[in-house]
């Protein structure tokens, strides 16, 4: 650990350019045997670091680890299921994850165990190096229908986590009106859910879910039951919003597409026992443009590979 | 950021209109007309009676509108009729609040814990199977022929109807607003006040407005039973001494009593459910 920091003083000693990101013992080992050998080292270096960073986008720490989770469910019927296997996933800080995988193979499951709403039967969570025992509030939740408070405005809906946070009443409403202006929302501030479309509803679950700014935000197939035009604005809209605040974000979908348009990596995972089958980088640049992804570099190519692997998921599935 | 999409903007306007229906009056000539009917079949019905009554049938027994008419008038000019109003009112008074509030809240404690429910829910089914009326002479005993016998019994009703109904309106709450409510940061009795309560609060008022009617059966059967005063005390002695006007005197009173209950808890549940979308829902009295 020392090491690893001490090299990365070096490092910013040596050559300005990089932050204050740690490199790999190896690296910092070379760096310490000759000066001809630091600066082939560098070169090296700056590829792992543009690389790193064009990986997740990240800041400098793991948000979420998970640590062979393991989450066994007594039911009446079936008795002992086993929703998640061994599961292990570290995700840094700032990076947009997606999960897909056939349907009962535990992805909810993992996203309740993270918001701290069930307990791992074996294994280990940690949020910001902390454990996760009971409720994680410091993650935002948004269901998959999209769950506003019906007896609450929308206006009222998303300053809910806002009140019992320290934000002071004027903060409180700027943040609303900020957040219900970026969703497109202004003027139904006094609607009731009720009185709302499906997609406007599913824009106002999202900001009430990012107002109160949360350090992560976990989302349960959140467009899943939208028509294709409505979800593709919103994953555009969702995507604006994330490149301006860059939370961590735990996408949970069954589309593909979205799955790649979306996510700086994939996880694919199988069916039950929920194991973690496969993780994928998706190297697209960003901001993407979400109508026309087809056409982005890198797309089809990931695709295909998330196809490959699914269609091989999905035989199991229909045995 | 963007504009909602064009499909929203249609069901939005549509919602508009929902609004606007719901707020401005609406006095359509179909309104009227049922209105002008609705007065006709009450008219026609007093008229019947009013011509039925010592022509067809023996005027004692049916007695006629005219006659309560000024059997109402008499009896509140001497003032006996106010007094019996009043103490039938003060039962209902007493024992309605108290039944409803301690229902609710005994629903709403069994509804949260899932070891008193398991332990409870029978022996509370057991005894809703119990034709609650029938305690009543027990309440007579237990506490006197005055007031607090039928306060008792209005208390009784009036409990069972709000416990079972804000009990299954926890049953049937959705888990995952609690979560979010949690997750949100929001916990001890604002998570009841701001979340559980306003959740439930449809099922809460369907007991509240269940039971009023319920309410005003337990003091005249408590007042049936042994009184000294009190409306049902007033139609039984009536009943008694062939006075029959004066059984429909006090029949119009009650009757009275409920409607006047049930508009006022209908305005509040009007207010406070005012979120739901406002369908022309089945309401108990018109």
């Amino acid at each position: 650990m020392l090491l690893e920091f001490g090299s990365g003083c070096q490092l910013q000693f040596a050559a300005g350019v990089f932050m204050t990101r740690p490199f790999d013992l190896g690296c910092s080992i070379g760096l310490n045997r000759s000066r001809i050998k630091i600066a082939a080292k560098l070169k090296d270096m700056a590829q792992t670091a543009t690389f790193a960073t064009s990986k997740n986008r990240s800041g400098d720490r793991l948000d979420i680890r998970v640590e062979t989770v393991t989450k066994l469910f007594r039911t009446p019927s079936e008795g002992t299921i086993c929703a998640l296997e061994g599961v292990s996933l570290d995700i840094p800080n700032g990076e947009f994850i997606t999960v897909v995988g056939p349907s009962g193979c535990g992805k909810s499951t993992l996203l309740k165990l993270i918001a701290g709403l069930s307990a791992p039967s074996s294994g280990r969570i940690f949020f910001q190096d902390e454990e996760v025992r009971g409720l994680n509030t410091k993650v935002g939740y948004v269901p998959q229908e999209s769950k506003l408070f019906p007896w609450l405005t929308v206006e009222a809906n998303v300053g809910f986590g806002l009140s019992s946070r320290r934000y002071s009443r004027e903060a409180r409403e700027r943040q609303i009106s900020h957040f219900i202006n970026l969703a497109g929302l202004a003027g139904f501030e006094k609607y009731y859910p009720a009185q709302l479309s499906g997609g406007m509803s599913k824009r106002a679950s999202i900001i009430r879910a990012l107002a109160y700014e949360p350090a992560a935000i976990l989302m349960d197939e959140p467009f899943g039951p939208l028509d294709a035009q409505t979800r593709m604005v919103l994953q555009d809209e969702l995507l604006k919003i994330w490149e301006q605040k860059r939370q961590t974000i735990i996408f949970i979908t069954h589309d593909l597409v979205e799955a790649v348009a979306l996510a700086d990596r994939v996880v694919v995972m199988t069916h039950r026992p929920g194991k973690i089958r496969d993780i994928l980088q998706v190297t697209m640049t960003r901001p993407r443009n979400i109508f026309e992804i087809h056409r982005q570099e890198g797309f089809d190519e990931t695709y295909a590979k998330l196809w490959n692997i699914f269609r091989h998921e999905l035989k199991i599935g229909a045995r | 950021m963007s504009k909602p999409a064009s499909q929203d903007s249609t069901v939005v306007t549509s919602g508009e209109e929902a609004v606007r229906n719901r707020t401005a009056p609406i006095v359509s000539a179909r309104t009227l007309g049922v209105v002008a009917i609705r007065i006709g079949v009450i008219g026609g019905f007093l008229l019947l009676w009013q011509i039925a009554s010592g022509r067809w049938i023996e005027a004692f027994l049916i007695s006629s509108p005219s006659r309560i008419f000024t059997s109402l008038i008499a009896g509140f000019q001497s003032g006996d009729l106010l007094q019996h109003s009043w103490v039938t009112f003060l039962e209902i008074a007493i024992g309605f609040p108290l039944g409803a509030v301690v229902g609710i809240g005994l629903g709403y404690w069994f509804g949260r814990s899932r070891i008193l429910a398991e332990i409870f829910e029978p022996i509370i089914i057991a005894l809703n199977g119990i034709p609650r009326t029938a305690l009543a002479p027990l309440f007579i005993v237990w506490l006197g022929i005055g007031i607090w016998s039928k306060v008792g019994v209005v208390y009784l009703l009036t409990f069972f109807l709000n416990f079972f109904n804000t009990y299954t309106g926890m049953r049937q709450m959705d888990q995952e607003y609690i979560d979010l409510a949690r997750l949100m940061g929001v916990k001890g009795w604002r998570l009841t006040f701001r979340v559980i309560f306003p959740a439930i609060s449809p099922y809460m008022f369907t007991g509240i407005r269940t039971s009023i009617p319920f309410s005003v059966i337990g003091a005249i059967v408590g007042e049936f039973i042994a009184a000294t005063e009190g409306i049902g005390f007033f139609i039984r002695l009536s009943a008694g001494i062939f006075r029959t006007a004066d059984v429909f005197v006090g029949i119009i009173i009650l009757m009275c009593m409920v409607i006047i209950m049930d508009q006022i808890a209908g305005i509040i549940e009007k207010r406070v459910l005012r979120w739901q979308t406002q369908t022309e829902h089945v309401r108990i009295q018109a």
